[in-house]
């Protein structure tokens, strides 16, 4: 098989490498000759050696399903996604802007409230959040960040306009798939960085890691920071890991932990308890504290909102970020924009439709088999209707969900997703991406050079979770427009 | 040091040490085998014995022959010493603390557990099993490699080495103590000589033998050999020296007591008269004092990790 993009067969849509057929955009001229000049047994000798290498690798993530907990190796796709710097430029100040806004709208909503009383924000929609933490009123986190670590899934439409989907401020995942992704094609394509000015991504654990140290209640040199897991049975545990040994922190599991009368954490180590500053928590809200949170938890640590609120110890995020991390917020990002910063928001939202209004409600039920329909909370593509693929009897059933609780519920047309040429079966076909960059924030800004890039393996589908399907591509972050 | 993450690390150790020695010892069977009489029945029962599985063996099958002990020994999921199962959990526990070792570590790990998923069976076919079990041990002691390169000598790795030194003892004093009991009947034979090169055989011992003591393996002197030689490093003594090291750089003081015990009772044995008589009471000796000294570590340092429940334990040897 070989890549060769003078015949790949473009799909109608934006594609990320080629404008036309035999003609690629401004950056990826390089990437199209050098797989033009790759034999074809070559490209698959090195296809089969990076499946091996994930393999050996271990990159696994886990996929529930009633048969059992499968671990899946990662899918990865060869052929990257290439972003041009300029580009990219505008995107990393359009997400910057977005999280400092989404903190902003955070910290007011378990404080004053302001931006409810301006009349901006609906108190309605607060009243229904399922994320929001009566715990929380009046917690004062260090620089007034909650969402220390966002992951905004980004998508383009045909026209090539870049738009934010959803911004993930709960415990987003798959930054280790992002620094796998480059450390497989760098095993894979030696001389095709010789190419390219490709921008790193391999200091992302060394910023985690600074911005999290910035979160250290104890002034030092070198704060002991944990990385907080649900243990190895969760789907993103390879990550967890992975992480804390990149920033050579603990990975800890709640029963590792303990709170004193001192309202200081704890670890039990071989020498006894040892103090800890701040802790990384991949564990939801929910079940970080049994004595605030639910009590049936096994996962959390019995005082840790205690410990929190005190200052006495660091958590990203914080608790109660989540509340910003709803999809009918998320309508409302652009207004938080505009009343915290004084700015317009650099990247824009797709347009949603909010079921709360009655008139936008009544225009989702008449277009249901145009739009996609989303729950408010769920994530992981869980609980959507993707209109056009779907039957009169699934509309029904929306229609009525829909009815019962509009608050939870809505709607955005559907994009046709852009396309990047993908090594399927036996061909080069498109297949539809987004990107998920991460941005940090604490006492700086930090945001990853470009992101992952999941793909929609199957022929035509949108869906690019990888608990459902999805693979990723590496992305570049390409500096010049020509390739030497 | 987390508690959890020094346990795992401890118990990853044994669990390796554990598959590569029981390799060792499944080669050294099958090639002795081949200078045994034709007609001579062959203890496979005995094997069994030295690695402490004939009860557990009996429960799931019926006769020893060699393709059922072989079977149980290489690739029986059902037994929790089995090569395969000891890889399979030593795997499973460096999953839980990635973070702490060198990032290839776990490739390596992962890759041992590959290889064996899909060549175990193999291992079975008298033809095979050299290989395999060759690639496994490799395999093994790239890992081993790997962390004494690049490894830093942190609390991490002296719980590595103390769960692979004492699993290692532990094996010694097994090996000694069983193929002593099976070879005792060829004791007045032709076949004197290769009973007891038989066991130097079984723990890789016979070259370091020939080179430091002489050729002739004569029962006093590989005793001597394997239970207090100071420079061989699967004999008892060096194994608890490499203990005594590891410990040094640990907190606590308890397990270097429990530890000085054992240290006394191996200089000062007496290894001809051993050779004649005792050597089954002292090798009993020996293993009871290893599981009270795991027991101590384990209360002395694992005990934060559950206060309540019974820390890991192979139902075998501890």
């Amino acid at each position: 098989m070989k890549i060769d993009c003078g015949h790949y067969p473009l799909m109608g849509g934006f594609d990320e490498l080629l404008e036309a057929p035999g003609k690629p955009r401004d950056g990826a001229g390089g990437l199209c000759d050098f797989f033009a000049e790759l034999p074809a047994d070559e490209l698959e000798a090195r296809h089969r050696a990076v499946d091996a290498a994930i393999m050996a690798a271990g990159i696994t993530f886990t996929v529930y399903s009633e048969a059992g907990n499968i671990d899946r190796t990662w899918p990865f796709d060869v052929v990257p996604r290439i972003l041009p710097k300029a580009e990219w430029d505008r995107i990393e100040a359009g997400l910057k802007q977005r999280l400092a806004a989404l903190n902003r709208f955070i910290d007011d909503i378990y404080h004053e409230r302001n931006i409810i009383r301006d009349g901006v924000f609906p108190a309605e929609v607060l009243a229904d959040s399922k994320n929001f933490r009566e715990a929380c009123i009046g917690a004062n986190p260090p620089f007034d960040v909650w969402a220390h670590i966002c992951g905004t899934d980004l998508v383009r439409d045909g026209d090539g306009t870049v738009y934010v989907l959803e911004d993930n401020l709960r415990v987003p995942s798959g930054v280790s798939y992002m620094l796998e992704n480059r450390q497989l094609m760098k095993r894979l394509f030696p001389e095709l960085f010789a190419r390219y000015d490709v921008l790193p991504v391999d200091d992302y654990t060394a910023q985690l890691h600074d911005m999290l140290a910035a979160l250290s209640p104890r002034a030092g040199e070198r704060p002991e920071i944990a990385v907080l897991t649900p243990g190895i049975y969760n789907s993103a545990y390879f990550e967890h890991s992975y992480l804390a040994q990149q920033m050579g922190a603990h990975l800890v599991e709640g029963s590792d932990l303990v709170v004193l009368d001192d309202d200081c954490v704890y670890m039990k180590t071989i020498e006894g308890l040892t103090r800890l500053d701040v802790i990384y928590r991949r564990v939801d809200d929910e079940f970080i504290d049994p004595e605030v949170f639910r009590a049936d938890s096994a996962l959390g640590v019995p005082g840790l909102m205690r410990a929190w609120k005190q200052g006495k110890v660091g958590i990203a995020n914080a608790p109660g970020s989540g509340v910003a991390d709803d999809k009918v917020v998320y309508a409302y990002v652009p207004d938080m924009i505009r009343y915290y910063l004084g700015e317009e928001a650099i990247l824009p939202n797709v347009p949603s439709y909010l079921c709360m209004n009655e008139a936008e409600c009544e225009y989702v039920l008449a277009n249901l088999d145009k739009l996609v329909v989303k729950p408010a909370n769920e994530s992981g593509g869980y609980g959507m209707l993707v209109g056009p693929k779907s039957t009169a009897e699934e509309r029904a059933q929306f229609a009525e969900l829909i009815r019962a609780n509009p608050r939870n519920y809505m709607a955005q047309p559907t994009l046709s997703l852009s396309t990047v040429p993908t090594l399927c079966e036996d061909a080069i076909e498109p297949r539809h991406v987004d990107l998920r960059p991460f941005v940090l924030q604490s006492k700086d800004f930090y945001v990853t050079h470009g992101g992952l890039t999941r793909v929609a393996l199957r022929r035509g589908s949108l869906v690019v979770n990888s608990s459902q399907g999805g693979g990723s591509k590496d992305t570049w972050i390409v500096q010049g427009s020509t390739p030497c | 040091m987390l508690a959890r993450v020094a346990e795992n690390l401890y118990w990853m150790a044994r669990y390796l040490e554990r598959a590569e020695d029981t390799a060792r010892l499944v080669n050294a069977t099958t090639l002795m085998l081949m200078d045994m009489p034709r007609g001579a029945s062959f203890g496979w029962e005995g094997l069994l014995k030295v690695v402490g599985l004939d009860e557990a063996f009996h429960r799931l099958y019926d006769e020893a022959s060699e393709t059922a002990v072989m079977s149980f020994l290489i690739q029986d999921e059902r037994n929790p010493s089995s090569i395969f199962t000891c890889v399979r959990h030593a795997r499973e526990n460096t999953r839980t603390f990635r973070e702490v070792l060198p990032r290839e570590s776990w490739e390596w790990v992962n890759e041992l557990y590959l290889y064996a998923s899909t060549h175990m069976a193999h291992a079975l076919d008298r033809r095979k099993r050299l290989e395999v079990l060759t690639e496994i041990i490799r395999r093994r002691q790239a890992v081993v490699g790997l962390l004494a390169g690049t490894m830093s000598r942190d609390e991490a790795f002296q719980f590595m080495r103390l769960g692979r030194n004492v699993e290692r003892a532990d094996m010694t004093t097994r090996v000694l103590d069983v193929s002593y009991a099976i070879n005792l009947p060829y004791q007045n034979s032709q076949y004197y000589d290769i009973v007891w090169m038989s066991v130097l055989h079984a723990l890789s011992a016979h070259q370091m033998y020939r080179r430091h003591v002489g050729v002739r393996a004569t029962g006093h002197k590989v005793l001597a050999f394997l239970l207090n030689d100071v420079q061989f490093p699967r004999s008892v003594r060096h194994c608890l020296h490499e203990i005594q090291s590891a410990l040094d750089e640990l907190p606590g003081a308890e397990p270097m007591r429990c530890l000085q015990g054992m240290l006394s009772l191996v200089e000062g044995a007496d290894f001809r008269t051993l050779a004649g008589r005792g050597l089954h009471e002292f090798c009993d000796d020996i293993q009871a004092r290893l599981a009270d000294l795991n027991e101590v570590i384990s209360r002395t340092y694992f005990r934060a990790a559950h206060p309540q429940k019974m820390t890991q334990t192979l139902f075998s040897l501890v």
